[in-house]
């Protein structure tokens, strides 16, 4: 009934708001589309090592011009990853995270030069370790919002290991 | 020394929602002191005038930490603790919606 009245008095008089303000607006974070593109990157690891084997020293327009799609979409998502990670690290961990979570930061550095090398080599291994990386982000991140996860096999051409939420 | 402010914004839920009014004193305040668990509004530099509440009373009063309830709530996590001199009032009345 008072806020009623109140509501009435505001949209006349405009009474001064207040902002109770969280991060535009109580911001939807997820780890998913980093997994996604550590996937990615592994994939197209694959992807160059098969087509090398495939072609051998055959140097034809057709062989760099898929050479050149696999390695520029290597080099967006390994981009992906890191810029995912970086805005969940910026905008939605605090610091009462990172005391619960001491590993956290250095999780996040490692993920970045991972992300680098990533760029910078044809190397499965490292595309592994990024991947291995971004699952343990996404089990702390899921930890923080309260939520169990588990490991599941990912359903795309790359069967590797993916953290899943318990929702 | 009273004033009539509107919330807007979820950081407070479920305590405080969006569009609930709140009656706000200013010091000295007639309820005493700033406690913990107190809800205070203040001006914040980069945010602007916020609402929240306080988790802990430091130097003696002379400043406050602030928390939202939500996870992604901004408060002193982000800008750290508030100073009394940019404390607006203090929280006596919530007028709900329901």
């Amino acid at each position: 009934m008072l806020h009623k009245i109140i509501k009435g008095l505001d949209q006349h008089a405009q009474i001064e708001s207040v902002d109770a303000h969280c991060d535009i607006p109580c911001g939807i974070y997820d780890p998913h589309h980093a997994q996604i593109g550590a996937l990615t990157v592994i994939r197209m690891v694959d992807l160059i090592d098969q087509h090398v084997k495939e072609h051998g020293k055959i140097e034809t327009a057709e062989f760099f011009n898929s050479m050149a799609r696999y390695i520029a979409v290597k080099e967006e998502h390994a981009e992906l990853v890191k810029h995912e990670i970086r805005v969940i690290w910026g905008d939605f961990i605090k610091e009462n995270h990172t005391e619960q979570f001491p590993q956290l930061h250095g999780l996040v550095h490692k993920i970045m030069a991972l992300g680098s090398k990533a760029r910078q080599t044809v190397d499965r291994e490292t595309a592994m370790l990024l991947l291995d990386a971004v699952n343990e982000f996404a089990e702390i991140f899921w930890q923080i919002k309260g939520k169990g996860t588990k490991r599941v096999k990912s359903p795309y051409s790359v069967s590797e290991d993916m953290v899943v939420p318990e929702l | 020394m009273f004033r009539l402010l509107k919330v807007l914004g979820r950081s407070l839920h479920p305590d405080f929602q969006d569009g609930d009014y709140v009656l706000t004193a200013k010091a000295p305040f007639p309820s005493g002191k700033i406690k913990a668990g107190d809800v205070i509004v203040f001006r914040q530099p980069v945010h602007g005038f916020l609402i929240k509440r306080v988790s802990r009373v430091l130097d003696a009063g002379q400043t406050f930490e602030v928390r939202g309830t939500q996870v992604d709530s901004t408060d002193s996590r982000n800008f750290g603790p508030v100073p009394l001199s940019r404390v607006s009032g203090k929280v006596i009345w919530h007028i709900r919606q329901k």
